[in-house]
Formats: structure tokens, sequence, C-alpha cells
């Protein structure tokens, strides 16, 4: 087994070194695009099994938005919604044989985070103003500017890691023991690899949501009536 | 450790890319539709309460003519008593008048049956009282003799005017009614009796009428004289009947 902190290429394209969990996110990449496209070309009113399952999702995605935000999920839902699912989908990938989830390697988490990272910074100024968001580092105090940007740094590292650690580790232990028993042995903690995955990617999915509402702060007025009863 | 920048930087951009196409090929998609259903469930709530609105309006307007109709009813209903109280009142009113006119008319032609009564019973008992005295005066053959009225005969033919009497029995004869065939005796005592009221000795004729009863009676071509029971009772008769 490769160590998890290195990455070979498998082919370049011109000088570009393509490794392997670039290639299996094309293909997750190409899979929920597929999906998508599939499942909602015919979306009506009185909605089948599939299109329930989508509004199930997406509604509680707007949900969870709505809870910890206080505001419209409108702007967020995209993102939100494709960090859990990409999260989800490349967690649940090492069910395949062969294939090491792209969020095993720091590379795919950190390009999460950093996606996460940005995006807090872009609402924050959208909602505050460039004054308003630069002006939330002195809060409570001028003297927190230090801590609250160590702070941004910190718990973006702390996306990369909590999620490469639990992916990483779930996928090496599966590794080890199926290196040392027999062929069905590992299935328990593949199932456990399931749920880790599952969790991670609720985890990642809410913690991006804290950070970007953290930064673009409260809604002047709560969601509408509306959006509520979207979330039910 | 070392970071591939590469694969940093192609899984972003490939992250960047699954975004925008689960944005563009399943959120908005989704989201759109559940928002056309939140209209549409809105639309047709909306449409439940104008639905509801407008039966409330109708329920309303029903209520209101039902209370206007059962207005109209007891109105109606109340006109209605006061015209049957009038009519009533108006027949009861005729009734009891054309009971009255029947009571009326049926107590005078109650009286006037009675009347008739009366004047029926009254003839049957003057013509049974008549019967009576005749038959009980036919018992009495010598007071009835026609000698006892010759001189009644006389004085009555002495009361007539002077013109009838004048030429009574001059050139007609006169015809002496008796009730029993009179003797020669008694027909001289006639003829000279009237001879001498008359100044004349007349021509007399002599009959027998037993319906007389009693007496006689003179019957000229001008005037008629009675003097005789028959007479006598139906001026009785008469009288009684006038009187009853």
């Amino acid at each position: 087994m490769d160590s998890p902190l290195t990455l070979e290429p498998l082919f370049h394209i011109g000088p570009v070194p393509i490794t392997a969990p670039v290639v299996v996110t094309w293909a997750i990449l190409v899979g929920l695009a597929v999906f998508a496209a599939v499942s909602t070309r015919h979306l009506k009113l009185t909605p089948g099994k599939v299109q329930t399952v989508l509004e199930l999702f997406v509604t509680t995605v707007d949900g969870q938005i709505r809870d910890t935000m206080q505001r419209d999920p409108a702007p967020f839902r995209a993102l939100i919604g494709t960090i859990f699912l990409f999260v989800l989908v490349a967690n649940w990938s090492a069910l395949l044989p062969g294939i090491e989830p792209p969020t095993a390697h720091l590379e795919t988490d950190a390009a999460l985070a950093l996606v996460v990272f940005i995006a807090t910074i872009v609402y924050g100024i959208a909602a505050r103003g460039m004054k308003g968001y630069l002006g939330t580092f002195a809060e409570p105090s001028w003297v927190m500017i230090p801590l609250n940007l160590v702070e941004q740094i910190t718990r973006t590292f702390s996306l990369v890691v909590r999620l490469f650690g639990n992916v990483m580790s779930g996928v090496f232990v599966v590794g080890i023991v199926l290196s040392l028993a027999g062929l069905f042995v590992p299935i328990p903690l593949m199932a456990l690899d399931l749920l880790t995955g599952a969790v991670q990617a609720y985890i990642f999915a809410v913690l991006a949501i804290v950070f970007i509402g953290a930064a673009a702060g409260e809604s002047p007025g709560r969601p509408t009536s509306e959006q509520g009863e979207t979330s039910s | 450790m070392t970071i591939d920048w590469w694969t940093l930087g192609l899984q972003t951009l490939n992250f960047l890319v699954l975004l925008w196409i689960l944005k563009r090929f399943l959120f908005r998609p989704v989201s759109r539709i559940i928002e056309e259903r939140q209209a549409a469930a809105h639309a047709a709530l909306d449409e439940a309460e104008a639905a509801r609105r407008e039966a409330r309006e109708v329920r309303d307007a029903a209520q209101v003519e039902a209370e206007r109709v059962a207005a109209a009813r007891s109105d109606v209903l109340a006109a209605a008593q006061q015209e049957a109280e009038r009519e009533k009142s108006r027949l009861l009113k005729e009734a009891r008048a054309a009971a009255d006119t029947a009571l009326a008319e049926g107590a005078a032609e109650l009286e006037r049956v009675r009347e008739a009564q009366a004047r029926a019973l009254a003839e049957d008992a003057a013509q049974l009282a008549t019967d009576i005295a005749g038959r009980l005066l036919a018992r009495l053959p010598e007071v009835a003799r026609p000698t006892a009225f010759i001189d009644g005969l006389a004085e009555a033919v002495a009361d007539l005017p002077d013109a009838t009497r004048a030429g009574m029995g001059a050139d007609t004869p006169l015809r002496v009614r008796a009730a029993q065939d009179m003797a020669e005796e008694e027909r001289n005592m006639l003829r000279r009796r009237l001879g001498e009221v008359l100044g004349h000795s007349p021509k007399l004729t002599f009959e027998v009428d037993p319906g007389l009863v009693a007496g006689l009676e003179l019957v000229g071509p001008h005037a008629v004289v009675r003097d005789h029971f028959r007479a006598d009772l139906e001026r009785i008769r008469e009288e009684l009947s006038r009187h009853d």
C-alpha cells in the first residue's frame, strides 16, 4: 500500500501530472452529472420516487442552512449541497474494489477546504461589505485580530485534517486488516467506514455552513414562512 | 509530507466544475419544481379560501333570503288569517241574516198557515153550526111555517127604495120561494101583505125550496128579498168568519 501522503502520477497531460484522486474525482463528477441530468429531466408536480428523494435531499439541505444561518438558503444551497454530495460519494467510493477515495488524500480535502475558505470570504464581503467583513476580525476587540486571523487559518486546516484523518485512517485500517486477515474480515470495518463517511460528509457540510454563516452574519430578517415550509 | 499542487489545483477545479453542474442540473431544477408545487399549493389554498369565502357569502345570502321568505310567509299568513277572520265574520253575518230571514219567512208562513187554518176552521165551524142549526130548525115545522115569515118579508120589501119597490110584481110576476109548500090561505095572506106594501096587488108564482130551511124569498127582476133561515145562517157565518 502506498503512503497516503505521497501521490504518484498515473499519466501526464502535457506538463500536468494526473494522479489517481483526480481520475476518481472525474469519474465521480461524470457520474453525478449524468445522474443529475437524467433524474431531473422530467420533473413533475406529482413526484416519483427518485424525484421525491431529490426533493427530500434539497429540502433537508435548505433546512440545515436555514436553521444554522437564519437566512434564505438559496444562495448557499448549491455550494453546501455539492460539498455534502461530493464528500459522501467520494468517501463511499472506497466500497468499490481497487478504488481509493479522493478524500483519503490531502490534496482533495485541501481543495474542498480552500473552496470553503474562499466562499467564507466572498459571502462575508457580499453580506457585510469589505469594511464590515474586515471589521469582524476586530470583534469583540481589536486585541482579538491576531487570534481571529489565526482562527481563520486553523479552522480551515482543521477541516482538512479532520476529513483526511478519518477517511485515510479508515482506508488504511481496512487495507491493513485485509492484508492480515481473510477476504471477508474487513467487511464490518467497511460498514463502519460507510457510517464514518456519511458522518464526515455531514460534518464537513455543517462546518462549511457555520463558517460561511459566521462570516455573513445573521440576516436582518428571519426567513419567510414559505422558506420555513420548505424545510418541513 | 509533500503537497501535490497540481492535484490540489485540479481537485479545486473539479469541485468547481461539479458545483456548476449540480447547480445547473440538480439544485436549480429541483428547487424550481418545489417552488412551483408550493405556488400551486398556495394557489389551491387561495382558490379554496376564495371558494370558502364565496360559499360563506352564498350561505349568508341564502340565510338572509330564508329570513326574508320566513318574514314574508309570516306576513302572508297573518294577512290570510285576517282575511279569513273577515270572511268568517262576513259569512257568519250573512248566515245569521239568512237564518233570520228564513226564520222571519218561516214565522210569516207559519202565521199565514195558522191564519188559513184558523179561517178554514172557522168556516168549518160556521158550516157545522149552520148545518146543526138547519137540522135543528128543520125539526120545528110549526114554528118554521111560512106564515111566520110573511110579515118579515113584507117589512123587508117596505124597506126597499121606492123606485125598486114601485114596479115589483106589476108586469112580471114575482117568484116566491118557500121552504115548505104554502097553503092557499098563506099565499093569499102573502099576496095581501105585499099589496099593502107595494100599493098594488102583485102577481106571484110559488116554488118550494127546502134549502131555505124556514122562511120565504121573494125574487123580482131587480131585487131579491130574503127572509129565511138559510140567509140568516149565511150572514151569521160570514160574521163569524169576518171576526175570526
